[in-house]
This record gives structure tokens, C-alpha cells and sequence, in this order.
């Protein structure tokens, strides 16, 4: 996975693309409507693709919109990253449910309590919150493709590599790396 | 011999108390804890309403802060001296926050270098104990969390010499007579500190000389082996004060909370003199009840605390001067529906004895703000719907329960299992199981739409329904007006909440695929397959409808819910965590385009008055459901940030004469309009599209063409008819309106 450089300052052990999102999109917060603190409309395709990315998006997968956390919610997916480096999982877990109790529509928030139960062996529920991310990034392909990697995870975890492999492809469809 | 058998009854009645006093020190009922109140900037609190939260916990209002548990106003800026505090992940040590309010809510958060804290938590609310079934309830207190003035009252009134004498006090037993004798004063029990404590301990109450000899041996075993202070924290702790329903509190910690809703540590003179005045005699001198007596009685302890110098004779009379200051009922922090549900869940995992005795810590996801909201609005509105009284029952009050959930992490942060809050009794919420009605339809339409034959725009059958039943008998269902309709589309059908319409579309998907939505949903049983299950002939709990919808409140993900987050032991060592799980149990968007229809609802159905009550802009989704003759009036619905679910009826399930929009739908409203909270705003997912269709007719239409348009959500593959002279640039597509024309023919051939 490739981290846009602009994204890395401040925050250690950073690799997934969902930081990069996560912190570019706080570095450069627009006005965020009453009751969607994590969702800001990016106009056209504007701030979709990123500068360096080699490949335009995919034709009619505009994105409409563009996840990122709050800084409430980036704080504790920080502190959260912090405790899963630890190994500890169940803590994290119950740092992330307090960022999701803050913004429980946000998916980027989903993939990272899924990853968080990745670690702790429990692919079946990093499934259903990968699908749970999903069924809420509608309208953003870099959060969709965050939320297909996760569930690409999870089956290649149980064996399902078919499955795993379709997954994989539908992220790369969304956001290429 | 006589000698060697009383030196023996001696050493046994001293192992006796010893073992009491020991094991009494270590015995904690379980605490319980709501959820914290999370601060950050963005958060939609005013800055009154902060300071509301912190006076629910007791913070003090103060000109400069001088100690943890303080704040002062500085114009916007709040600030307070954070207390040190316990959550179930991390304990935090006292801190200094500023909070910045402004018309939109927290705007800033610093700390005491000011630097910014992007977010940080109250400490929990203490809601409440798991108390063993004998009923005895207490909060232990260590002695620094005594302030010095109690123990030095209960020294001037009770036991004057306790300092000096041995666990007994001869001068005081005389004393005791002579005061009686001229009955003057304030009255002398003669029993010192120690023997009140013993007789706490056997809880026993018959006062014969044998009882009194015992006492007294034992009293002055106790003195011998603990120091004067182990003994006072251990009476502070212990003693009797108060009775509420069959939970006996004990010790001034809990009995500060009973009567004045707050830790002991902040009382006033006036109120540790009430507390005192209580020792003598909890029943007789109940400040709820008898007030009069109460205030002679506390100013008697003023006055005798005035003579002993332990408080100057300004101050006493001052203190005298001020009313009792008891709160109307048992602090607002108890909430006997909730805890209830606390316990049913811990009871899976430990035994009674671990949660009355063990110390633990128990951190829940109540949120008090949506309990207080939840409880005042059943309150107000089943009273008023009393006073209407114009139909049913005229002998008894209405009755109501109410579920609130946060859908997507499936906390439950409200419940009430009836109208008297405060009372321990009968849990309806969690024990009313009572007939779903109309509120089972949406299930209904939801397999339907699974099914992939139905769409919001689908032209149903609203007409007469005859079916002849496996006995011979035959059931006609009738629609709520007695009407029948003819052709309406299925967004109409569910809106109406039309029966024969919904039967029809019931009968085509087949009972069992509705009896299986219903259990992937949550419902944890089969429910009987018989045609009247279509209108709602399944029996629920106001816990279980809510576990049903919740689902569909989470865009088809079905989470257990929850109300304990997680246990902690005395040790501060976590034991069990309930954490955050969800199953996709039905398709994101077979979910959306129901949870579409359910939002028509609230816009042209049964669920339109709750409109007025409502913010003008908040989208919601909902259902009512009446069973029949009246007996249950049904709400559930949700915003983006909540689910509510409410019941109302009759203990003895006898007809209310109030349907679910009359009944539960205000109660729901109130209860909407007091989270605020967020619209329900789920993105459309990839592969349906909005279109406009005639509510009455269900034709496609365009603006300008019909006065009668809603929007629903269809698959993009959905062949809809368009209504002539709209002007649809495909409208004369000859293909197009065979299919639909051919579809229409079908479906009327099916019913």
C-alpha cells in the first residue's frame, strides 16, 4: 500500500491509505455540514485523485464525496493504532467504539475497528465491518477501496481465496495503488 | 465451670463480631456506572447545558476553582477541576479542562498549559448497585471521603464519650434514664456508637436484657481488637438510614445520595444534621414523609451540636433556618428498568454472590440525558392521555415502556419500564410481551422487496381478504376504516398501514420467509405461521421490538443490543467486555428502500402527527402498530442517531381505544425532539435510483404533473408506468409499458 507523502507528519507506525486520507483530508477541513462531522463534499473530481496518482479514476465512479475524521475521531484512531501495536487489541477496540460513538456513520471507522478484530483473529467480524464500511462510503471510492481490502483480508484469512481475489480487484477498480 | 462455660460464650461471641466486622469491611455491592460524557469540540452542547452535565455529577459552582469537582463560568469559557476518574479502559488523575461554548456547541477544548485536547470524558454517573436479596444497598466510603464534621456530630449526639469509653458507656445508660425520665431533650439512647453497630450487624431489633448483655460483651470485644477510627468509618458505612421499596440503604454515603442526590464530601451543615437526626429512626423520622417532625427533630441537632461547641451557635441557627433541601424522590441517578437489564445480562456470566459482594465495576451505556428525556415525556403524555379519558377503561392509569438505542453501535442508552420510575416493580419493558400489530408490517414489505418482485412503486391489492383456515373457520381482517382501497402502490400499502394490502403482499412471499426475516432480524423464536402473523399477531417486548428495528435503523446490520460495555474487579483489572458486534443479516439496499417507505411514514401516513412535534428538518423513519380492539399502541422509529421504541397500554391488557399514532407516537415524538440528534441520512446505495411516483396511484410522475408526488427509492432496472400527459421522453416506448402493463396484469392475477 502506497501513503501519499504529504499525509505522514505526526503520526508513527502509519502504513494504511486510510491515514493518509484520514489526516489529509483534516489538514484541509472545508465547512462540514450540521450532523455529518466526517463527510465533506469534494467538488468534481477535483480532490478524488490524488496529483500523484498514475491513473485518472475510473470512468462514472466520480467520487461524490470524501470521508475523513474529525479530530476528535483522529485522536483516538491514533491513541487506538497505538494499543494494536501493543497487541493490545480489546483496548484499542474500546478506544475505536468510543471514536464510532462520535461518528457512527463514519466507514473510514468501520475499516479500522475491522482491522483491529484482524488482528485479534476474528476475521468474521472484520468482514462484517468491512461490509458495514461499505454499505456506508457510497459515493467515495477511496473509502470503498479501504473497505474491499479489508474484506479481501478477512477471506483470504478463512481460506476463501476465490473471493479474496474478486474483493482485491474491486478495491483496485476503485482507487488503484 | 460456670466461669469456663462464660469465658467461652465470651471468645464465641467475640470471633462472632470480628468475623461480622471483617467480612462487612470487604462486602461491596457491584457499582454501576453510565456512559461518560464524551467532550470534544463540534460537540452540539451549549454552554448552560455543560454546566447542567456537570452538576449532575456534582461539580459545584464556585468563584475560583479551589479543588476537584469545581467549575466557574468565565463568560463562554467554562473551567473546571476535573475529578480524578475511573472508566473502563483507563483511569484518569484530576485535571484542569477550559471549555469554550459557543451558539453551535463546545468550540474549544484546552488544558492547563492550553494546549488543545481534541476530546476527553466526564467521569461516569454512579446509577445505581447490585444489592444482595436481603436488600441491603450502601456506597463505602474510605474515611478520607468523610468530611470531619459528621463524625464529630454523631460523637455529640449519639455517643459523647466514644473517644474514651470501651465499647460500652455506663454514665451514658444512666444519663439516658434521667434525660427519659424528664423527658426534656433530645432523647438518649445509651447505646454507644459501637453497640448501634453491632445491633447492625445481627439486625436485630428485639431489645431483651439476654439481646442487650450480648451486645454489650460484643460491643467491647470490638473495641478491643480496632481503633476508634475503623470503628467509626465502619458505623458510617454500615447504620440503617432510609427504606426505599425493598432496598434498605445503609451508611451516610448512599443515604447522601438518597436523600440530597449527592457524595457525602459536599454536604452542608444543615444536611449532615439531617442525617443525623434520620440514625435515631429511619421510619419515623423519614424526611419524605414527615417533614415537620424531621425539621424539630434536625434542629434539635443543631442546637445540641451549637452547645457542644462543635459548630458555633451563628451557624447552627443559620443552618436551622434552611429547609430540608430533601430531593422529591430518590435521587434522579436511579433507574430500577435499566439496572434491570443490567442484571439479566451479568446473570449469564456470574453468580449472584459476585455481583452483591465482589466490589466490581460495572460500566453500562446509559445515557442519562436520553433516560431523564425518555421518563419525562411518558410521564407528561400518558397524563394527559388520562385526563382525555374519554375512551376506554375509566378504573386505571395508562401504562408505557420505552427502548432508546444508538442503532449502529447497538447501545441501549434509555430504558423505562413504566410510569413510576422510581418503583422496583413490574419491568415492562423488559417482561410486557404483548401483540406487534401493524408494527410487524415493515417486515413484511422488507421480504418482499428481498425478493426482488416488489418495488415502492409495485401496484398491490387493497381488497377483501376471505381465507378459510386449517379448522374451517374463516378469517376476514378488515382495514382500520373499515375500507378497502382497490389498487395502491406498495409505498401507500405500508404508509396507510392498510391490512388487506399488506396480507395480500404477506401471502404471495409466504409465512415463512416472513417468520425468517423476523428471526434473522433478532426475534428469537418461531413465531406461529398463521395469516393474522401479517398483521401482527406476534408477541414481543418493547426490548425485542427495539432489537427488531434496530436492524433496520443500521442499514441491515443486527448487533446484540447492549447495555453493559464491560466489567471491571476491584482490582481495577478488566473481567469481561461486551464489545461492539454486527451481522449483516439483509442486503443494504432492500434496507434503504424500505427505511424509504418508513420515512413516508412520518410524512403522509400514520406517523404524520408527529410531524408538529418534531424539528421541522429532522428525517425520520418510523411505524406505528395497534393490536387488536386497542389493546397496544405501538411506536418504533429512528433517526440518524436513534432508535425509539414505546408502548402503551393497560396492565391487565384490557383495550386503550388509543391507536399506535394516538398512544405511543407523542410519547415517541417528545422523546425525538429531546436527542436531537442527527436526520437519517443513509447514503443511497449504488444500484437503486430516487424516482418520483402519485402516492394514490403510483404512476411515475414528473414535477408540475401531479400534486401528489413522493420519492422513493426503486432499482435502476424498475419499470414504472408513467402517468399521461407527463411528458416522459420514453413514455410512448411501446416496450416499457408492456412490461409494466403485462406486470401490473400479473400481479392482479396473483391476489
Amino acid at each position: 500500500m502506497a501513503a501519499r507523502p504529504r499525509t505522514l507528519t505526526g503520526v508513527a507506525g502509519v502504513s494504511a491509505l486510510l491515514a493518509a486520507v484520514a489526516l489529509a483530508a483534516c489538514a484541509s477541513r472545508g465547512p462540514v455540514p450540521p450532523g455529518l462531522p466526517g463527510e465533506v463534499a469534494v467538488p468534481g473530481s477535483e480532490a478524488g485523485g490524488s496529483p500523484s496518482s498514475p491513473s485518472a479514476p475510473p470512468p462514472g465512479a466520480a467520487p461524490s464525496r470524501q470521508f475523513h475524521l474529525g479530530p476528535a475521531a483522529n485522536a483516538l484512531v491514533t491513541q487506538a493504532r497505538t494499543q494494536a501495536g501493543g497487541g493490545e487489541y480489546a483496548a484499542a477496540g474500546a478506544t475505536l467504539e468510543r471514536a464510532l460513538r462520535i461518528e457512527p456513520d463514519n466507514p473510514l471507522l468501520w475499516v479500522e475497528l475491522g482491522r483491529v478484530q484482524m488482528g485479534e483473529g476474528n476475521a468474521g467480524q472484520a468482514d462484517a465491518m468491512g461490509r458495514k464500511a461499505l454499505a456506508l462510503a457510497t459515493g467515495d471510492p477511496t473509502a470503498q477501496a479501504s473497505a474491499w481490502r479489508l474484506i479481501a483480508d478477512s477471506l483470504h484469512a478463512r481460506g476463501r481465496t476465490a473471493e479474496a481475489l474478486e474483493a482485491e480487484q474491486r478495491a483496485a477498480g476503485l482507487a488503484p495503488q | 465451670m460456670a466461669a469456663v462455660a462464660g469465658a467461652a460464650y465470651v471468645l464465641y461471641l467475640d470471633l462472632l463480631v470480628i468475623h461480622q466486622f471483617e467480612g462487612r469491611r470487604w462486602t461491596l455491592p457491584a457499582q454501576v456506572f453510565a456512559a461518560p460524557l464524551e467532550l470534544y469540540a463540534g460537540l452540539p452542547l451549549s454552554e448552560s447545558e455543560v454546566g447542567h452535565e456537570l452538576e449532575r455529577l456534582h461539580y459545584r459552582k464556585v468563584a475560583q476553582l479551589d479543588r476537584p469537582g469545581t467549575y466557574r463560568v468565565n463568560g463562554a469559557r467554562i473551567d473546571v477541576a476535573l475529578r480524578p476518574a475511573r472508566f473502563a479502559d483507563e483511569s484518569r488523575d484530576a485535571q484542569l479542562l477550559s471549555i469554550s461554548a459557543g451558539s453551535q456547541g463546545i468550540e474549544a477544548l484546552k488544558d492547563a498549559a492550553g494546549h488543545e485536547v481534541p476530546v476527553i470524558r466526564l467521569e461516569p454517573l454512579l446509577i445505581g448497585s447490585i444489592f444482595p436479596s436481603h436488600g441491603e444497598d450502601r456506597i463505602v466510603l474510605t474515611p478520607r471521603e468523610v468530611p470531619p464534621l459528621l463524625p464529630a456530630a454523631l460523637k455529640a449526639v449519639e455517643d459523647r464519650r466514644f473517644d474514651s469509653h470501651r465499647g460500652v458507656d455506663p454514665q451514658a445508660i444512666l444519663r439516658a434514664l434521667w434525660v427519659d425520665a424528664r423527658a426534656r431533650q433530645i432523647e438518649q439512647g445509651g447505646s454507644t456508637l459501637t453497640q448501634q453497630l453491632v445491633r447492625s450487624y445481627f439486625l436485630s431489633t428485639r431489645q431483651t436484657l439476654g439481646r442487650k448483655m450480648r451486645e454489650a460483651i460484643m460491643a467491647i470485644a470490638l473495641d478491643a481488637r480496632f481503633t476508634k477510627d475503623d470503628l467509626m468509618n465502619a458505623y458510617i458505612n454500615e447504620i440503617f438510614l432510609g427504606q426505599d421499596g425493598n432496598r434498605a440503604i445503609h451508611g451516610f454515603g448512599l443515604a447522601s445520595q438518597f436523600y440530597f442526590g449527592k457524595p457525602l464530601s459536599e454536604l452542608d451543615l444543615s444536611e449532615i444534621a439531617l442525617l443525623v437526626a434520620v440514625v435515631r429512626g429511619p421510619s419515623y423520622y423519614d424526611p419524605r414523609r414527615h417533614a415537620d417532625r424531621v425539621l424539630a427533630r434536625r434542629n434539635l441537632v443543631l442546637k445540641e451540636l451549637a452547645d457542644q461547641h462543635v459548630v458555633g451557635a451563628p451557624e447552627a441557627a443559620a443552618a436551622a433556618r434552611r429547609p430540608l433541601g430533601v430531593t422529591p424522590r430518590p435521587a434522579g441517578a436511579y433507574y430500577p428498568a435499566y439496572l434491570d437489564f443490567v442484571r439479566r445480562t451479568l446473570r449469564r456470566d456470574y453468580r449472584d454472590q459476585d455481583l452483591t459482594e465482589a466490589g466490581l465495576s460495572i460500566y453500562t451505556s446509559l445515557d442519562p440525558r436520553a433516560q431523564d428525556a425518555a421518563e419525562r415525556a411518558l410521564d407528561s403524555e400518558l397524563a394527559r392521555l388520562d385526563r382525555m379519558k374519554k375512551r376506554g377503561s375509566e378504573a386505571q392509569a395508562l401504562q408505557g415502556a420505552v427502548v432508546v438505542t444508538a442503532p449502529q453501535s447497538g447501545d441501549v442508552i434509555a430504558i423505562v419500564g413504566g410510569r413510576d420510575v422510581g418503583y422496583d416493580g413490574f419491568d415492562r419493558a423488559l417482561d410486557a410481551r404483548r401483540a406487534m400489530g401493524s408494527m410487524v408490517k415493515p417486515f413484511v414489505y422488507l421480504a418482499a422487496l428481498e425478493s426482488g418482485r416488489y418495488s415502492a412503486a409495485t401496484i398491490v391489492q387493497d381488497e377483501p381478504v376471505d381465507l378459510k383456515l386449517a379448522g374451517g373457520q374463516h378469517w376476514r381482517p378488515e382495514n382500520f376504516a373499515h375500507d378497502t382501497n382497490g389498487p395502491v402502490p406498495v409505498a401507500r400499502a405500508l404508509a396507510e398501514s392498510l391490512n388487506l394490502a399488506t396480507v395480500g403482499v404477506g401471502l404471495d412471499i409466504g409465512l415463512p420467509k416472513v417468520a425468517e426475516t423476523l428471526q434473522r432480524f433478532g426475534l428469537d423464536r418461531t413465531p406461529q405461521q398463521v395469516p393474522a402473523m401479517l398483521l401482527g399477531a406476534v408477541d414481543v417486548t418493547p426490548l425485542e421490538a427495539a432489537q427488531l428495528y434496530n436492524g433496520l435503523a443500521n442499514g441491515g446490520f443486527r448487533n446484540p443490543l447492549r447495555a453493559v460495555r464491560a466489567v471491571i474487579g476491584a482490582d481495577g483489572k478488566a473481567l469481561k467486555a461486551f464489545p461492539l458486534q454486527v451481522t449483516q443479516v439483509a442486503t443494504p439496499e432492500a434496507v434503504y428502500q424500505l427505511d424509504r417507505l418508513l420515512t413516508l411514514v412520518m410524512n403522509r401516513g400514520t406517523g404524520r402527527p408527529a410531524r408538529p412535534l418534531l424539528p421541522a428538518d429532522l428525517v425520520v423513519a418510523g411505524k406505528t402498530g395497534t393490536s387488536s380492539d386497542f389493546r397496544d399502541s405501538w411506536f418504533a422509529g429512528f433517526s440518524g442517531s436513534n432508535l425509539t421504541v414505546v408502548w402503551v397500554g393497560y396492565d391487565d391488557d384490557a383495550p386503550t381505544g388509543l391507536t399506535g399514532s394516538a398512544g405511543a407516537l407523542p410519547v415517541w415524538a417528545r422523546i425525538m425532539a429531546s436527542l436531537g440528534g442527527s436526520s437519517w441520512n443513509a447514503p443511497m446505495p449504488d444500484g437503486l435510483v430516487e424516482m418520483e411516483i402519485e402516492y394514490t396511484t403510483g404512476l411515475r410522475v414528473l414535477p408540475g404533473c401531479s400534486d401528489d408526488r413522493v420519492t422513493v427509492a426503486v432499482p435502476a432496472a424498475t419499470q414504472v408506468a408513467p402517468k399521461a400527459g407527463c411528458g416522459f421522453p420514453d413514455s410512448g416506448n411501446p416496450v416499457t409499458t408492456f412490461i409494466d402493463r403485462t406486470q401490473r396484469w400479473l400481479h392482479a392475477l396473483v391476489h
